[in-house]
Order: structure tokens, then sequence, then C-alpha cells
């Protein structure tokens, strides 16, 4: 190899003249969510059915509640209202996980299974580079709808649409480091992901339910161990009116988990024992 | 065409899926453990509901009915596998061809394999579902409506595989068909009667359902074992096997249409 093969080389893998590492960051997080986005709509009318199919999905749940609602007008204070922006922001932030973070969910698989060989040769940062490499096409479905709710029944002004936004960033939060951390559960006890399931499970369905209908030892598990108190608590403690002492709650949950997540998967990345799978990422 | 005689392979098909799925027994009670969190939740929301309305019967179903009737409508719904999972799977890897060309009719054999496979599942659910019931709500009276529930469920789990196998045929047209048969779900948890008795229903859509052959997969086995309405029995054991009927007759017809249609490749 010449001297001038050696400096076109060095300048490619050089830092000099490349944009700032928080920049380069973005810049690969979008490039990979695009890649996503084109893989997924390369089969058009599956990925529509897909999509349709969550929304009905959502939609159906929607109809129950206000069957629901048609007989018994109130529910301990949560109206329709309540309920539909409950779904909103379950929905949303769900969607937001697995559209754009779409591995948190199979990261106990990805332990188990050794397929973490692939992100660690890469030089972009493990838990980002993971978490970023998958989408779930139904998932657009769960965001379209909460859109579509907020837009249709929800308060749709300057303060109502910061309100909302908060509410679905803040369920994305909560969603994707639980998750994260659940699935870290792999490291130290072998194959959690039926554990890890369970546990993902069980947030999901309890952040679609309202908060009011739980009493005692149950709504402290709901605001503590599985945190879907603060995702379903939305509707009334944050979008309907600002509630000072459930916002702190829910941004300091959602702070914990993200810190904790961060930690704990970078801990449990040094136990992390490689398989013997050759993977090929595009 | 293959005929139905000889009834005994197919006893012998029930009683192959049966050992093979109690190999599994474990591993699909774990997988239920979803069933102890529905129902705690529903739990938490029919004591507000009734707290709130101030009765002890809401519709005639009392708080305890209410939850008993949810852990046989869970539990049946719980119990099903996923058809269309199964045929859409056989008919993109070509493994339809070799079901084809046994001499076991292909409905008969999903339908023994089916039933068998949700009997299982079905018991397991039920002591699961009991248990949490038992526990939180108090014990079912026995009476003469749950003494109906095997022969009802059997009704109902037969009309619900004749839909689902309906939603599951059209792999042979189109490729993807778990959209449809996740709708069909849909369709019934609610207008089925799985998240509430119809009679909670609007008037409207009350109406409606009852033209519908949803209400008879688990709304009657449940309203049936949780002791309401003892004299419908009858009219509504007809009613589960006409719709049983009618659908197994379109099943047929889609099938016979279909597998003249479907092209394997591979296998």
């Amino acid at each position: 190899m010449s001297m001038a093969d050696n400096n076109r080389y060095t300048v490619g893998i050089s830092e000099h003249d490349q944009p700032g590492k928080l920049r380069r960051l973005i810049r690969f997080t979008t490039a990979s969510w695009r890649l996503n986005l084109a893989g997924a709509m390369e089969f058009r009318l599956s990925f529509l059915l897909t999509v349709g199919t969550m929304m009905v999905n959502n939609i159906v749940w929607i109809i129950f509640w206000d069957m629901y609602f048609q007989r018994f007008s109130v529910l301990n204070g949560w109206t329709m209202q309540d309920v539909m922006m409950m779904w909103a922001a379950a929905a949303g932030g769900f969607g937001i996980m697995s559209i754009f973070f779409g591995n948190a969910t199979r990261l106990a698989s990805l332990i188990v299974t050794g397929q973490l060989d692939v992100y660690l040769a890469q030089p972009k940062p493990v838990l980002l580079n993971v978490l970023i490499s998958r989408m779930s096409v139904s998932a657009i479905g769960d965001l379209l709808f909460a859109i579509f709710i907020f837009l249709a029944f929800g308060n749709v002004t300057l303060l109502g649409t910061i309100k909302f936004t908060a509410a679905l960033l803040l369920s994305a939060l909560i969603f994707i480091f639980f998750c994260v951390i659940t699935g870290c559960l792999s490291f130290w006890l072998g194959n959690t992901e039926g554990l890890s399931f369970q546990l993902y499970n069980a947030l999901l369905t309890f952040a679609t339910y309202p908060t009011g209908i739980f009493k005692g030892f149950g709504r402290l598990v709901l605001f503590t161990v599985i945190p879907a108190g603060f995702i379903s608590s939305m509707p009334v403690s944050l979008i309907r009116e600002i509630d000072l002492n459930f916002l702190f709650g829910a941004v300091g949950m959602a702070s914990a988990l993200c810190v904790g997540g961060i930690l704990i998967f970078y801990k449990g990345l040094r136990r992390y024992t490689s398989g013997n799978m050759i993977g090929l990422r595009r | 065409m293959i005929s139905f005689s000889k009834p005994a392979k197919y006893i012998f098909i029930g009683k192959i899926t049966l050992r093979s799925q109690l190999a599994y027994v474990v591993d699909f009670v774990i997988r239920s453990l979803f069933l102890l969190l529905i129902l705690y939740i529903f739990m938490q929301l029919w004591q507000t509901t009734f707290a709130g309305e101030g009765t002890t019967a809401i519709n005639g179903y009392t708080f305890k009915q209410m939850m008993w009737y949810l852990v046989f409508t869970e539990s049946m719904v719980l119990a099903t596998p996923s058809l269309c999972t199964r045929i859409e799977e056989e008919v993109k890897s070509g493994d339809v061809a070799f079901k084809l060309i046994r001499p076991v009719s292909f409905l008969a054999f999903h339908y023994v394999e089916y039933m068998s496979e949700v009997a299982i599942r079905f018991v397991i659910n039920l002591l699961l579902g009991s248990t949490i019931a038992f526990l939180m709500v108090g014990s079912l009276p026995v009476g003469a409506g749950l003494a109906w529930l095997p022969l009802m469920a059997f009704g109902g789990f037969t009309v619900n595989f004749m839909l689902g196998m309906l939603v599951a045929l059209s792999a042979f047209w189109v490729e993807e068909t778990r959209g449809l048969e996740f709708v069909y779900n849909k369709i019934l948890f609610t207008v089925g009667g799985m998240l509430m008795p119809l009679e909670l229903f609007p008037d409207k859509l009350q109406q409606i359902g009852h033209w519908l052959p949803f209400q008879t997969i688990v709304y009657f086995p449940a309203r049936t074992a949780v002791g309401m309405h003892h004299g419908e029995i009858a009219g509504m054991l007809a009613v589960q096997w006409l719709w049983a009927a009618l659908i197994g007759l379109v099943v047929w017809f889609a099938y016979r249409k279909g597998v003249r249609k479907l092209n394997v490749n591979g296998g």
C-alpha cells in the first residue's frame, strides 16, 4: 500500500473535518430509522394492513370503554374523555418505543442468544445501536392512533399540545427503560425471556386501565415496581390539569429508569458472554 | 374427496395432540399468568363500578357472578390457539401439500387437533382462574348452570373453530391472514361479550349482538355457568349448533374453492 493510499484511509477514519460527536450520533440514529422505515415500506400492502390492524385493535378498546361509559357515566372520577387520553398516552408512548427503539422489548432474547456480538464490534454506543436497530411496523398504527385521538378529542391548543407531547415523551421513556432494565436481567439470571415479557406485558396492560380503580397495595405497586401508574394517570394529573407532585414524580421516575437502565446495561455487559453465532448487519 | 370414514384415525389424532400438549403443561401454566393479571384488573374495575352504582346487582349480575363470568370467558378465549398462524405457516412453507395428500380430511384433522389442544388449555385456565376467583370473591354456587358448562363450552369452541378456520382459509388466497384474525378476536372481545355480558350493552348493540354468531362462543357458556336464565339453555344450544352447522357449511365451500386455487411452492 502506497503512502497516498495510507493518507486517504487516515483521512477517512479521522475525526478531522467531521461533525461533532453529538451530530454524528444524531446522523447515525436518523439514518438507522430511515433505513428501518424503508425496509418496512418494501411490502406496501403488508405494511398498510399491519398498521391498520393495530389501529383497529386500539379502536376496539375505545368502543369497549364507550359501551361502559354509556352504561355507567363516571368511574371513580374518570370520564370517557380521560380514558381516551389515557389510551392515547399509553399507545403513543408504546408506539414511540417500538418504532424508534424497537429492540427494547427483545433485549433479553438478544443477550441470551449471543446476538449482542455484532453490536459490540461496531464503533457506536452499544445500547443506542441495539435499541434503534429494529422498528416494529405495527407500532406505527399505535402512534397514529394516539395522534388521531388527541386531534379528535384532546385539547388542541398550544398548551394542550405541549402537555400531550410531554405525556407522550414521559410515557415513552418509562416504557423504553423499564424494558431495558427487565431485559438486562438476562445478564445475571440467564434466560429471562419469559419473565421479562411478563413484566413488560404487566406494564403495558396496567397502563391502559384507569389508575382510579386501583387501591392499597395494588396502587403502590403501580407507582413503584411496575410504574404503569405514571402513564395511566397522565390524563387526570397532567393533561386535564397539572398536578405538580405527580409531574415531579413522573419526571423523577422517567429519569431514574433512564439513568438506571443505562448503568445496569453497561454493568451487565461486562458479564456478557458471547455466543458463537456469526451475524452480519447491513 | 377424502371421506370421514374410520373415525378411529381422528380419535388417534386427538390422543396424540393431547399427549403432546401434556408435555408442555408447565410452559402453558407460566404463560397463563396473564389470566391472573387480567382477572385482578377486572376485579378492581367491577369493584369500583359496583361501589359507584351502590347496588348489589347490575342488570341481574351480582359482583360475584360478574367475576366468575369473566373467569369463564377469559379462560375460554386464552385457551384458543391461533389457527391463522398454523394454516398460514403451512401454506407459506409448503407443508400444506403433505396435509392435503394424507388420507384424512384437512378440516376434520384441524378440528380434532384444535379441540384436543383447547381441552387441555381450558382446564388449566379454569383451574387457575377459579383459584384466583375463589380467593378474591368466594366460591360460585354450584348449580344446574355449571353442569351445562362442558356442553356449552364444546359448542362455543366449535363455533370459534369454524369462524377461525374461515379466516385462516383466506391464506389460500392472500399471504397475510394474522391481521384479519386480530380483528376477529377483537370482535369476540366486544360484541362477543368476553369483556362484559351483552345485557350491559347499549340496546341497539345488544340487539345486533343477538343476531350474530359471536355471542354463542363465550357469552352463552359463561352466562349459563354463572346461573343466568336457566330456562333459555335449550334455545341457546339450538342457536349455537345452528351457527356451527351454517358456518361449517361456508367453511366447507371455502375450503373446496380455496384448495383448487392453491399453488404450493417448496414443501
